[in-house]
């Protein structure tokens, strides 16, 4: 075989492995340029009281931060988990749980909290400029940032099944008993 | 009466040239300013879009963006700065245009680099042909000569009748 034959062939098994990889990947698997950096402030407006919340106060602490809103079905499904994880972690004194609500009216956001309940704060997201700072594709998104303000998990879509395992038991947990996460 | 008529327009007449520069000033610095925020939003994608940038989408997302790209170049950040800060939170994928480093000029040189070797495997090929025909055409007998010709057709003429 001439040379340039190998390299043909060579060539068209690489454009084949890629396409395979491409089309059986996970499309929610979105790289993230933030895992590792300092997690930018959050402040603005509870979604029931008004009250502003800023993330400054909860140096020191690790949190979990979920986007959200009204229209997502997806939302709907993993609420039961956020609720559960606010039980379960809520005792300890460094953990601290927000919802941010995105891209939602506010009678809608109220209406939801009222219909499906909550047990932590939400803050709205009025100018998307909460979603745009932590590079929010859409929602549900959820990040956990550590007790030195850094961002150590993302992940688009609802934390169901092996993914909420995974959050509570190898991110979170570490995290608050401060020891090295096993995924990390 | 005329006269007086005109003096009292006077400061009127001023006032309204004043207001009315300042007005044109402001909406020349507006335009200026929309300008640099189209410029910089058609090069940012619209992550949740097909395809589409900023400046095209209709998303709300895309006008929050359009208005986070605004407030920054009046607060005076330059659009290079604005496309890194987007680059910091969505990393390369915000970009339409993918950035040219690293591995990225793959990206840009692999549609040349395959037009150059699609070209040079046809050349090759079309190479090979050209000389196999012009082998096959060295095969060829030698044009016949007279007396074989004036043969040839005596026996077809013999045939005929």
């Amino acid at each position: 075989m001439k040379t340039w034959h190998f390299i043909l062939v060579l060539a068209v098994a690489g454009l084949l492995t890629l396409f395979y990889k491409g089309l059986w990947g996970d499309p929610r698997a979105i790289p993230t340029v933030l895992i590792g950096t300092q997690a930018p402030m959050i402040s603005g407006p509870e979604v029931r009281t008004g009250e502003t919340i800023s993330t400054d106060r909860f140096h020191g602490k690790v949190i979990l931060l979920n986007f959200w809103a009204s229209w997502c079905l997806e939302c709907r499904t993993e609420h039961e988990n956020l609720l559960a994880i606010n039980r379960r972690f809520s005792q300890h004194p460094d953990f601290v749980m927000l919802g941010i609500n995105y891209q939602d009216r506010e009678k809608d956001a109220l209406e939801y909290l009222q219909v499906y309940g909550s047990n932590f704060d939400h803050v709205r997201d009025i100018k998307g400029a909460i979603s745009i700072d932590y590079g929010v594709y859409g929602v549900p998104e959820t990040f956990v940032i550590d007790q030195q303000g850094i961002i150590r998990y993302k992940y688009v879509g609802p934390l169901v099944g092996a993914v909420y395992s995974n959050l509570t038991e190898t991110i979170l947990q570490p995290l608050l008993e401060r020891r090295p996460s096993p995924s990390s | 009466m005329k006269k007086t008529l005109i003096i009292t327009l006077i400061p009127f007449l001023l006032l309204f040239s004043t207001v009315s520069s300042r007005l044109t000033a402001t909406t020349v610095e507006e335009e200026k300013i929309d300008l640099q925020v189209r410029e910089i939003a058609k090069t940012l994608r619209c992550t949740i879009c097909q395809n589409e940038s900023i400046w095209e989408s209709q998303a709300e997302l895309a006008h929050q963006m359009r208005a986070l790209v605004k407030e920054r170049l009046l607060k005076g950040e330059s659009p290079e700065e604005i496309r890194a800060y987007f680059l910091s939170r969505y990393g390369d994928y915000i970009l339409l245009a993918p950035q040219k480093s690293g591995l990225n000029w793959l990206l840009w040189a692999g549609p040349f680099v395959l037009l150059a070797a699609g070209g040079l495997f046809l050349y090759r090929t079309l190479s090979g042909w050209v000389a196999r025909d012009g082998a096959e055409k060295q095969d060829v007998p030698p044009p016949i000569d007279d007396r074989l010709r004036k043969r040839i057709e005596a026996e077809l003429h013999s045939r005929e009748d």
